[in-house]
C-alpha cells in the first residue's frame, strides 16, 4: 500500500467524498488549508475580525459550490483564488474608503501594529532591537499601502508566502507572465520606497 | 542590452524564479558588469529587509475560534445540489478559452456551420410531394442535419435533402439491452460531459460486462472532462488484478493522463499488481524522470517494496 498518503490524493478523494455529501470530508479539507488561509486575510486586513469574516466566506463559498469544482485545477488553487478575490476585494473597499494603515485588533480590544514585530517579552530581549524592528514594520507597512491592490496581491502571495508565479497566476485567472511583471512593478515602487533602508 | 535584460530578471532571480539556464546567464554577467552586481545587491538587501518583518501567524486560540465559527456555519449551510456540477458555468468557461485561442475558433466555426444548418424546428412532411399541393398534416420534428441545397433551372422551387430528428425518452431497468446500448452511446459521443458523467456512472454498476468496460477504457483514455475519466477509474479499478486491457489502460492515465489527480488515482490503482512486469517497467520510468514528484518519490517507495529481479 501507498505508504504515505501525500496531499494531493488526499484532496482529490477528499473533493469526490465532499460532492457526494460528505461534510466531514470537507472539514478534513478545511484543516489542510485553513491555517494558511487565515494567515493571508490576516496579513492582508490587519483585523482579526475582517480575516474571521474573510474566511468564513471563502470556506462557505467553497461548501456551497464543491459540485461545481471539476478537477480542472488543485483544490489548493481553487481556495486560495477564493480567498484572495475576497481579500482584494476588501483592499478595494479600504482603498475607496481610505482607511488609515491597518491595524490588528485583538480580541480585547487593543490595537497594535499587524507588520511589526510583536515584542518579545521574556527577559533577555533587546529593546533597541524591537524598536527598530517595528519601525521597520510601519515604514514597510506604508510602503505596501502605495501598491495597487493587485500589485499588494502578487507580492503577498510571492513574498510573504512563497506561492510560485506560476502558481499565483493561476490563483489570480491570469498568466504567469503577468505575474511576473506585476512582481517586477510592486518590487521597484517598495524599494523606491524603502530606498534608504540598509 | 544585456544589462537591460538583467535588471528586468534580478527580481526573478533573488525570488528563485528564473529557469536554469537564465539563471546561469545572469550570474555570469553579473560577475563581469560592476553596475549590475550593485544593482543585485540592493535587490537581495530589499528581500532581506522584507524578511525581517515576518508575517505573523495566527494564534492557536485564533485558529480555533474561526474553525468553531466555521463549523457552526457549515450546519446550516446548504451544499449546492449534485447536479449543480453539470450546470453551465459561463465564468469557468470563458476562463478555460480565454487561453485556448484554437479552441475558441474551433468552437465558433462549429457553432457558426451548426447555426445555419441544423435544429431549427418546422413541420414534418413527406419527402418528396407534387409542387403545389397543400403540405400535409404536420408533425414537429427537428432538423438533424441539411444534407443538400438545390434549386431546380428556371424556377423559384428548391429541394432541400435533410434529416429529422424527433425526440424520444426510454425508461427501463440497468439490464435493459435498449437501456444499456443508449448508456454506452451517451458515455462516447454526447457533447454535455454531465451526461457523459451520469452515463459512466451507471455503467460502473456492470463493470464486468465487456461493452461496458470497453466504454469505460474509452471514456478513461479520450474523454476531455476529468471528473469522467476518473470515474471510469472508478469502474475499472475492481478489474486491473484480472484484466490485462484494463491494467493497460491505466498505466497509460498512469504515464500521460493531464490531471495528476486521475495519474494518482492510477498509480493507487496499480498497487495490488506492482509486481507485475509491465507495471515495473512503468514505476521505473516514473521514479527515474516523472516531472510529478510525488509521483516519482511514490513509484520510487513501490520499487522498494518489490523483491529484485533476476
Amino acid at each position: 500500500m501507498l505508504s504515505q498518503v501525500p496531499r494531493r490524493i488526499d484532496d482529490t478523494m477528499l473533493v469526490r467524498e465532499a460532492q457526494r455529501g460528505n461534510r466531514a470530508a470537507f472539514e478534513e479539507l478545511v484543516r489542510h488549508y485553513d491555517q494558511a488561509v487565515l494567515r493571508l486575510a490576516l496579513h492582508l486586513t490587519g483585523s482579526e475580525h475582517e480575516a474571521q469574516d474573510i474566511y468564513q466566506d471563502a470556506f462557505l463559498k467553497a461548501y456551497k459550490s464543491i459540485g461545481r469544482f471539476r478537477f480542472e485545477c488543485s483544490f489548493y488553487t481553487w481556495i486560495y483564488r477564493i480567498v484572495t478575490n475576497l481579500c482584494l476585494d476588501q483592499i478595494r473597499r479600504k482603498q475607496v474608503r481610505k482607511e488609515d494603515a491597518p491595524v490588528a485588533v485583538d480580541s480585547e480590544g487593543e490595537q497594535f501594529d499587524v507588520l511589526a514585530q510583536v515584542a518579545d517579552g521574556r527577559s533577555g530581549a533587546n529593546p533597541e532591537r524591537d524598536l527598530m524592528r517595528r519601525e521597520l514594520g510601519g515604514r514597510i507597512g506604508k510602503a505596501l499601502e502605495k501598491l495597487t491592490p493587485r500589485e499588494r496581491m502578487v507580492f503577498e502571495l510571492k513574498h510573504y508566502h512563497g506561492l510560485k508565479l506560476r502558481t499565483v497566476g493561476e490563483v489570480l485567472n491570469t498568466t504567469e507572465e503577468t505575474a511576473k511583471n506585476t512582481l517586477f512593478r510592486a518590487t521597484q515602487k517598495l524599494r523606491g520606497a524603502l530606498g534608504d533602508l540598509r | 542590452m544585456k544589462c537591460e535584460w538583467v535588471q528586468q530578471n534580478i527580481v526573478l532571480f533573488v525570488y528563485d524564479e528564473l529557469p536554469d539556464d537564465a539563471r546561469y546567464e545572469l550570474e555570469q554577467h553579473v560577475s563581469r558588469c560592476t553596475g549590475c552586481a550593485g544593482e543585485l545587491e540592493s535587490a537581495k538587501r530589499f528581500r532581506t529587509n522584507f524578511s525581517r518583518s515576518p508575517i505573523q501567524e495566527p494564534s492557536p486560540n485564533f485558529l480555533a475560534a474561526s474553525r468553531m465559527k466555521l463549523q457552526e456555519a457549515l450546519e446550516s449551510a446548504e451544499q449546492g445540489a449534485w447536479w449543480h456540477r453539470y450546470i453551465f458555468d459561463p465564468a469557468a468557461w470563458l476562463h478555460q478559452i480565454r487561453f485556448a485561442p484554437a479552441l475558441a475558433v474551433a468552437i465558433f466555426m462549429v457553432g457558426f456551420g451548426g447555426g445555419i444548418g441544423a435544429t431549427y424546428k418546422m413541420l414534418r412532411t413527406q419527402p418528396d410531394f407534387p409542387s403545389g399541393s397543400p403540405a400535409p398534416a404536420p408533425v414537429q420534428a427537428s432538423i438533424g442535419a441539411i444534407q443538400s441545397v438545390a434549386q431546380q433551372p428556371g424556377s423559384n422551387q428548391v429541394t432541400i435533402k435533410y434529416d429529422a430528428v424527433s425526440p424520444q425518452v426510454r425508461t427501463g431497468s440497468l439490464n435493459d439491452p435498449n437501456i444499456q446500448q443508449l448508456l454506452l452511446y451517451a458515455a462516447r459521443n454526447n457533447f454535455n460531459p454531465g451526461v457523459r458523467m451520469d452515463s459512466v456512472d451507471l455503467l460502473t454498476q456492470q463493470p464486468s460486462d465487456t461493452h461496458v468496460r470497453e466504454a469505460l477504457i474509452y471514456a478513461l483514455r479520450y474523454d476531455s472532462n476529468t471528473g469522467v475519466r476518473l470515474k471510469a477509474l472508478d469502474g475499472l479499478g475492481p478489474a486491473v488484478k484480472g484484466d490485462v486491457q484494463v491494467r493497460d489502460a491505466v498505466l497509460e492515465a498512469l504515464m500521460s493522463d493531464a490531471n495528476p489527480g486521475v495519474r494518482i488515482e492510477a498509480l493507487r490503482l496499480l498497487v495490488p499488481v506492482r509486481a507485475d512486469s509491465s507495471v515495473r517497467i512503468v514505476l521505473q520510468r516514473l521514479a527515474a524522470k516523472d516531472e510529478n514528484r510525488y509521483i516519482r518519490s511514490q513509484a520510487r517507495t513501490l520499487l522498494s517494496q518489490l523483491p529484485e529481479m533476476n
